[in-house]
C-alpha cells in the first residue's frame, strides 16, 4: 500500500515538475504543497500514542531521507551521463544534485538525534540508517570538496568520478554497518520500528510531506543549475570581450 | 574520446604488452624504493607510531586491548596507506615524471595496476613488520590464527590498494593534496574497513575461517566491483 501510494506520488510529481516550464506555476505548486504538508503534519495527523508530539518530525526526518537518497541518486546518473557525454550540462546537474543532498542530509542528520533523544533516550546510535547517513554525509562533503579544489581543466571529471564510486559503495556500506552492528546487542532503550504501523491519516501526512520535499528539490534543482549555466555563459562572455579588448 | 573497453579487453585476453607494462612500471617503482627506502621507512615508523600512541590512549588494561587490537592495527594500516600514497605521488609528480610515463604507455590502466600492486608490496612490508611488534605489545598469538590471517590481510591490503590509488591519483591534481587524500579516502573504504576489522578480531577471539565467511565475501566483492569500476573509469583520469 505504501509503496504503491510513493510510486503514485512519482508519478504525480514528475509530470508537474517536468512539463510546465513556467517557474511561477511551480513555486506555487510547491508553496501550496508545502501549506499543505504543514496544515496536515500539526493539525490533521493524529499524535501518535506511545511517542506523542515528537513523532511528527518524522514526517520531515523521512522525507529528508527520501529527498537525499534521491539526490544523491541523480548524482550517480548524472555523473554516468557526465563521463558519456561530456556536457557541461550534466556537469551542472551532478552538482547541483550533490550539493541539495548534503543539504538534506544534513537536515536527517539533524532530526535524527532531535527524535531519538526522547524516544531512545540518547542522541545518537550507531543504528545502520544512522550510520549510513553520516558516511554518505563525509562521502559528499568530500565531494563538493574536491570541485573547489581540483584544478580547473579536471575538476568536473574527478568529480564524475568520485559522483559514481561514492553511490557504488553505498550498498557495501549498508551491508557492512548491518553487519557490523548485529555483533552488538542493541541498547534496550532502542527499540526497532518505532514509526511502523502508520494510520492511513499518518499515511496520507506522510505523502503530501514527501512530495512537498520532492517538489522543493526538484526547484532547488532547476535554479540552481540555471545559476550555473548564466555564471558558464558569463565566462564565455567575459572571455570573448578580453579577446577582442586584446585583439 | 576514451577507450573504455579497452582496458578490460586488454586485461581479459592476458595481453603481454599489457602485462610487460605493469612488470616494467613495478619494477621502476620497486628499484626506486628499494634504493631510497623512503616509502617503506615512513610508512613502517608511521604504523608503529599509531600503534604506541594507542597503547597510551587504551591504558595498560590487557583485555582491553586485546579487544581493540584489530581495530588499532587496522587505524595503523589505513594511516600508513594514506602517507605511503602520498610519498608515491610527491616522487611521482617531481619533474612530471608522471606526463612522461603516460606518454610511453599504449594502455593507461597499466599505470593503475602497477601502482596498485606497488602500494600493496609496501603495505604487506609493513604488515610483517608490524604484526610481531603487536604479538609482543598487546600479548596475542597471531601465529596460532596465522592462515586466516593471511587471508584477511591479503584481501584488505587489496582493497585499501585499489581505492588509495585511484584517489592518489585523482590528488596529484589537487591543491591541498594532502587534505584531499584522506577525505575521499577514509569515508570510501569503511565497508572494507569494517570487514577487516571484525574478521581479525574474530580470527584473535579464536573463531574459524568459517565464522568469518560475511566479513571474507564483503571483502571480496568490495575488491571486484572496486577494481572493475576503476579499470573502466581510469582513462578519465589521466586524460588531459
Amino acid at each position: 500500500m505504501r509503496i504503491l501510494g510513493t510510486m503514485l506520488l512519482f508519478f504525480i510529481v514528475f509530470p508537474l515538475v517536468f512539463v510546465r516550464r513556467n517557474s511561477l506555476f511551480q513555486i506555487t505548486i510547491m508553496y501550496i504543497t508545502m501549506i499543505v504538508a504543514i496544515f496536515l503534519v500539526f493539525i490533521y495527523a493524529p499524535t501518535e500514542k506511545v511517542q506523542g508530539i515528537v513523532q511528527k518530525i518524522f514526517y520531515f526526518h523521512v522525507s529528508s531521507a527520501v529527498t537525499m537518497s534521491f539526490a544523491f541518486f541523480v548524482v550517480f546518473i548524472a555523473s554516468i551521463m557526465y563521463l558519456w557525454k561530456n556536457s557541461d550540462w550534466w556537469d551542472a546537474v551532478a552538482l547541483s544534485a550533490a550539493e541539495i543532498g548534503v543539504v538534506f542530509c544534513t537536515l536527517v542528520l539533524i532530526t535524527g538525534p532531535i527524535w531519538a533523544r526522547p524516544i531512545w533516550g540518547t542522541w545518537w546510535s550507531w543504528d545502520p540508517t544512522l550510520t549510513l547517513s553520516l558516511v554518505l554525509w563525509l562521502i559528499y562533503v568530500a565531494y563538493l570538496m574536491l570541485r573547489i579544489d581540483a584544478h580547473d581543466s579536471k575538476r568536473a571529471r574527478f568529480a564524475a568520478i568520485l559522483g559514481i564510486v561514492g553511490f557504488v559503495d553505498v550498498p557495501l556500506i549498508l551491508w557492512s554497518v548491518e553487519k557490523w552492528r548485529t555483533l552488538h546487542p542493541k541498547p534496550v532503550l532502542i527499540q526497532e520500528g518505532g514509526t511502523t504501523g502508520l494510520t492511513s491519516a499518518m499515511l496520507l501526512t506522510f505523502m503530501v510531506c514527501l512530495g512537498a520535499f520532492l517538489l522543493l528539490f526538484f526547484y532547488l534543482l532547476r535554479e540552481r543549475i540555471s545559476v550555473l549555466q548564466s555564471r558558464h555563459a558569463l565566462e564565455v562572455l567575459r572571455h570573448e570581450i578580453d579577446e577582442i579588448l586584446a585583439g | 574520446m576514451c577507450k573504455d573497453s579497452n582496458s578490460f579487453i586488454a586485461l581479459m585476453s592476458g595481453s603481454k604488452v599489457f602485462l610487460q607494462q605493469v612488470l616494467a612500471l613495478l619494477a621502476k617503482d620497486l628499484k626506486t624504493e628499494w634504493r631510497t627506502r623512503e616509502i617503506f621507512t615512513s610508512m613502517f615508523v608511521f604504523a608503529v607510531l599509531v600503534l604506541v600512541v594507542f597503547n597510551f590512549a587504551i591504558g595498560a588494561d590487557t583485555e582491553l586491548i586485546r579487544q581493540v587490537a584489530s581495530g588499532v592495527i587496522w587505524v595503523a594500516l589505513l594511516f600508513a596507506t594514506v602517507l605511503g600514497l602520498q610519498r608515491a605521488g610527491q616522487l611521482e609528480s617531481e619533474e612530471d615524471s608522471l606526463q612522461g610515463v603516460l606518454l610511453a604507455l599504449r594502455d593507461r590502466s597499466a599505470l593503475f595496476v602497477a601502482k596498485m600492486i606497488a602500494q600493496m608490496v609496501y603495505l604487506l612490508a609493513v604488515i610483517i613488520c608490524i604484526l610481531p611488534l603487536c604479538g609482543i605489545w598487546f600479548r596475542i598469538d597471531f601465529i596460532a590464527c596465522i592462515g586466516g590471517l593471511g587471508i584477511v590481510f591479503a584481501l584488505g591490503i587489496l582493497g585499501l590498494s585499489i581505492v588509495g590509488t585511484l584517489f592518489a591519483m585523482i590528488t596529484l591534481h589537487t591543491r591541498a593534496r594532502e587534505v584531499m587524500l584522506p577525505m575521499l579516502f577514509l569515508p570510501v573504504s569503511v565497508p572494507l574497513t569494517i570487514a577487516a576489522v571484525y574478521a581479525t578480531a574474530q580470527l584473535i577471539a579464536g573463531k574459524s575461517l568459517g565464522d568469518i565467511a560475511d566479513y571474507l565475501t564483503l571483502m571480496v566483492i568490495f575488491n571486484i566491483v572496486f577494481f572493475a569500476l576503476i579499470l573502466i573509469v581510469f582513462d578519465y583520469i589521466v586524460e588531459e
